[in-house]
């Protein structure tokens, strides 16, 4: 499934993209940053590529952005859970 | 669906519509039908690039500034020589340290695609006796009956009832706009890009191929289009080739062949030449600023990004 959504990305980003000059303000550009997301995340990196698309506005910096990978989030989240349990813990 | 894109509908077909009764008035309220139908067209394309241009004038000036940027980007073209994903990453972090950046962004180009399936609708509409926003009424009849250079603005290559006028007509903008997309491409490739390094050529060879593969795809998606559709799309085809004409002639990308032929006129014609003179001394004044930035902050460079174009402009 994920790979149906990401073929037309990566048919664009082979036979469509080389010919025109480069527009996007980030590294990964859109297009890649889009298929990590869909490859990452599925149906919600669909949200997040429409996201970073927004973003990549004429009134943005650009920059680099990488998708932020699953685990990173899931250790991020565990870790603060857990700070939040040893706060917790302090404050009785 | 049909939700979000009638307000879409309404906007494509008000213009349309605003753009005939405009034309009756210089031509003739009951005349020239045909005219003012493939000229409402063209008036919606270049309405939609009118509206596009301060972000293209933005763009070229974020262009400009970058010519103080020029010895920092050479220094990680250098090195970074053999990793060109590296080199891509370095320079957008350059750019977003400095505040500028001058590429074009995606969502404008992105954000032109909805209008793009409204006219499709719309124009289908009118084949079809199926009226979309204000396209309706008197108009409709009136614009199912006009045609372009013969053929009917509604009917496509595929479409049954095709007369061969409209077929003839329809590969001849399919090859105009291989034609204008083809010399964009061109163009970019020998005089508005970068002078690349040996990884880099292997994209120029791509980029070769591709050359013969846009036709393939309007040829295929022309067919299916309604010829309507086709003036749409050939009309900002031939806008695009202009504007990009005009950035390579007056505004061309540092470091460009276009760039250099131009410093090369400046200099023949004894002009003191402000990007070089300028880039020269920013090696110096970067630097410094550098040293400031790191105290005052992104604020520093903020203001010193604002100021550059400017500058330049009193020169």
């Amino acid at each position: 499934m994920k790979k149906l959504i990401t073929a037309p990305i990566k048919f664009y980003q082979k036979w469509i993209s080389p010919s025109f000059a480069p527009k996007c303000k980030y590294y990964p550009s859109c297009s890649q940053y889009a298929v990590d997301a869909i490859s990452e995340y599925g149906f919600k990196g669909i949200a997040l590529s429409i996201w970073r698309l927004v973003r990549c506005n004429p009134w943005s910096h650009g920059g680099v952005d990488y998708v932020k990978p699953r685990s990173d989030l899931k250790t991020q989240f565990n870790e603060s859970h857990k700070n939040h349990k040893n706060l917790a813990g302090v404050t009785k | 669906m049909s939700t979000i894109l009638n307000p879409l509908y309404y906007a494509v077909s008000w213009v349309i519509v605003t753009f005939h009764s405009i034309l009756g008035f210089l031509v003739g309220k009951n005349s020239h039908e045909s005219f003012k139908w493939s000229a409402s067209i063209i008036g919606l394309v270049v309405l939609i690039r009118i509206i596009l241009i301060p972000l293209f004038v933005k763009q070229i000036k974020s262009q400009r500034a970058l010519t103080a940027l020029q010895p920092k980007m050479k220094e990680i073209q250098k090195r970074y020589k053999d990793d060109r994903q590296k080199q891509s990453e370095e320079m957008m972090k350059l750019y977003r340290e400095h505040k500028t950046n001058p590429l074009a962004s995606c969502f404008p180009i992105l954000a032109q695609a909805p209008i793009f399936f409204a006219l499709f609708t719309v124009l289908n509409g009118i084949a079809k006796n199926h009226p979309h926003g204000l396209l309706k009424g008197a108009h409709l009849i009136s614009a199912q009956q006009a045609k372009f250079f013969g053929a009917n603005l509604s009917s496509s290559f595929l479409s049954t009832h095709t007369d061969t006028q409209t077929k003839i007509v329809t590969v001849l903008l399919i090859l105009f706009m291989s034609a204008t997309t083809f010399t964009t491409q061109r163009q970019l490739m020998v005089k508005g890009m970068p002078k690349m390094d040996a990884s880099n050529n292997m994209m120029l060879q791509q980029q070769k191929i591709m050359l013969y593969v846009f036709p393939v795809i309007f040829a295929v998606s022309g067919v299916n289009f309604p010829v309507g559709v086709l003036i749409y799309w050939s009309t900002t085809n031939l806008w695009t080739l202009g504007q990009q004409f005009y950035v390579i002639k007056r505004n061309p990308t540092p470091g460009s062949p276009a760039y250099e032929e131009l410093q090369a006129k400046r200099a023949a014609k004894g002009l003191t030449n402000p990007p070089a003179a300028s880039a020269g001394s920013t090696e110096i004044s970067d630097s410094a600023n550098n040293g400031a930035n790191k105290e005052s902050g992104e604020n520093g460079s903020a203001t010193r990004q604002r100021q550059q174009p400017k500058k330049k402009k009193k020169k």
